[in-house]
């Protein structure tokens, strides 16, 4: 959204400069000059070009609050630069920034802490523990290129603490539990992203994540993970409706019986007709295909890929899926996948690979979640591409009488 | 299977840790990308990042004994009456206080960032910003 002023005087007849905004380096310019039309009519036109600096906001939603470091680091080192929380501020800052990305979690929007919440009886998924209001002035505030003060969840002492200033970013990402939950805040996302972990997936990492702990036994963490479902099937889930993709994981079927949660079947649900975003797809687009890349030019270790296309409806709405079941066991399958699949949006041959081998360590980097995390990360890249392309050449032109 | 960390330029081999810890991720080589599955064989040596200061190793432990604390509350709570708010809110505490947790270990780990490294470049006489020493 470009922020213009407009001054409108006779005596100005030359171009004149104008930097809006001190405190952000790429300083918003306006410019604008008086054209005398024809003698007969004494209209002057003004016309006024704003390269403003745009915000581009994103929206993601996932459980387990903001622990989605992975996947946005793997989303903000697609435009270069590495995340990392705010120098000199609060160590227990959750903001993350690099040079084009600023990554908010949405706990710091909660109206009550730790202790409120007990007293209330509401869980951090309670709609009534967060403060929308205060979220969506925020969020439309950076949008138009405005700074604030935002507070600050603290997730190791459970309170609030002093607020951070946040500077506009040229990318905003919101990633929480209630990104999509407000309607307000819903129009002010450019994109939004829901990441749907299917409960025993989501049972098998939280034993991976747990059970190293003295605190916790396999019926804590299952005992934790029924005691907060009604609440998340009530308040969370509903949000997947709205998300322009949906990143689905769920247990393989490729090996019976699994449930270590290591193998993975990932789908992509890519909404269809959304501004500026292209979905990715197999061999021929709005076709159905089955595809095992393993075979005679590829050979893959057990349990393989497996890869699915498909256009399907989801929430009544038009969209199409890519599915991969399997883990890559070499870089030369990963790339071999990634040759064949259309509209990634990546810059040169080989740019998806040379994302996941940059995370590499990364848990993901061998299955669809990387995989799809990274392709989502350049439909961002160009979504926001578009965005800016499109604003730069829009004039707006104003006659006066 | 091994690999390196070089964290803080510190490095710690510790001796292989259980079932549990060891399926978390796969870490890979640096000179090419093969992913293994490895099966846990005995004692292997595994390097681990640590923290770099007193003041995140102290807050690694707090989490670890909030977790032991909120557990056993959740537990009791939850014996009267498993459908009510306040159970509810005691395993949201749990979650809340494990995925505190488990952030902390990727950043250090997965990451090689120290919570406290801008902090303590600005105050590094005060008590928390102590270098670790084991």
């Amino acid at each position: 959204m470009a922020v213009s002023t407009i001054y409108s005087t006779r005596a100005l007849n030359s171009t004149h400069f104008l930097t809006s905004s001190p405190s952000s380096s790429t300083s918003k310019q306006v410019f604008f000059y008086r054209r005398h039309q024809s003698q007969t009519n004494r209209r002057f036109n003004t016309i006024i070009t704003c390269a403003a600096q745009q915000t581009v906001v994103i929206g993601l939603a996932a459980d387990s609050g903001c622990g989605k470091s992975t996947f946005m680091r793997r989303l903000t080192s697609v435009f270069g630069g590495a995340a990392e929380p705010p120098k000199g501020g609060n160590p227990d800052s959750n903001t993350l920034i690099s040079d084009m990305t600023t990554v908010i979690c949405l706990d710091d929007y909660h109206s009550l802490d730790r202790t409120g919440r007990k007293e209330k009886g509401v869980t951090a998924l309670d709609p009534r523990a967060n403060d929308f209001d205060l979220m969506y002035e925020q969020v439309k505030a950076l949008k138009s290129s405005i700074a604030v003060e935002k507070p600050i969840y603290n997730h190791v002492t459970g309170l609030l603490d002093a607020p951070e200033l946040i500077q506009p970013p040229k990318i905003l990402v919101i990633e929480g539990l209630h990104p999509m939950f407000d309607e307000r805040v819903r129009e002010l996302l450019d994109f939004s992203i829901y990441l749907d972990i299917s409960n025993e997936v989501k049972f098998a990492w939280k034993i991976q994540r747990d059970m190293a702990e003295r605190g916790h036994s396999l019926e804590s963490i299952k005992a934790s993970i029924e005691a907060r479902k009604p609440d998340f099937d009530a308040f969370i889930d509903p949000q997947k409706q709205y998300a322009d993709a949906v990143i689905e994981v769920l247990p393989t079927q490729l090996i019976p019986d699994d449930n270590e949660g290591k193998v993975l079947r990932v789908r992509l649900i890519m909404k269809e007709g959304v501004k500026y975003f292209s979905p990715v797809y197999l061999f021929d687009e709005g076709s159905t295909i089955s595809w095992i890349p393993c075979g005679r030019k590829l050979t893959c270790s057990y349990p393989g890929i497996k890869l699915n296309y498909e256009p399907d409806t989801y929430f009544d709405h038009e969209v199409s899926v890519l599915e991969m079941d399997g883990q890559f066991d070499r870089l030369d399958e990963l790339i071999y996948v990634e040759s064949h699949l259309s509209n990634l949006s990546s810059k040169f041959y080989g740019e998806v690979t040379q994302q996941m081998l940059k995370h590499a360590d990364f848990p993901g980097s061998n299955n669809g979640t990387g995989l799809f995390q990274t392709i989502v990360g350049l439909k961002i890249r160009d979504l926001y591409e578009q965005l800016i392309a499109n604003k730069a050449t829009a004039p707006a032109e104003i006659a006066k009488a | 299977m091994m690999s390196t960390t070089a964290s803080h330029g510190r490095v710690m081999i510790l001796p292989s840790p259980s079932r549990a810890l060891q399926n978390q991720q796969p870490l890979i080589g640096s000179d090419m990308f093969r992913l293994k599955q490895t099966e846990p064989r005995g004692s292997r040596l595994v390097v681990a990042a640590t923290a770099k200061y007193k003041g995140t190793k102290m807050r690694e432990e707090k989490l670890s004994e909030m977790i032991v604390e909120k557990v056993k509350e959740a537990t009791e709570v939850c014996e009267a009456d498993v459908r009510s708010e306040e159970c509810k809110v005691a395993w949201d505490e749990v979650e809340e206080v494990s995925q505190a947790r488990a952030d902390l270990r990727i950043k250090l780990r997965l990451l090689n960032q120290d919570p406290l490294e801008s902090f303590c470049q600005e105050n590094p006489e005060t008590d928390e910003c102590r270098i670790y020493e084991d």
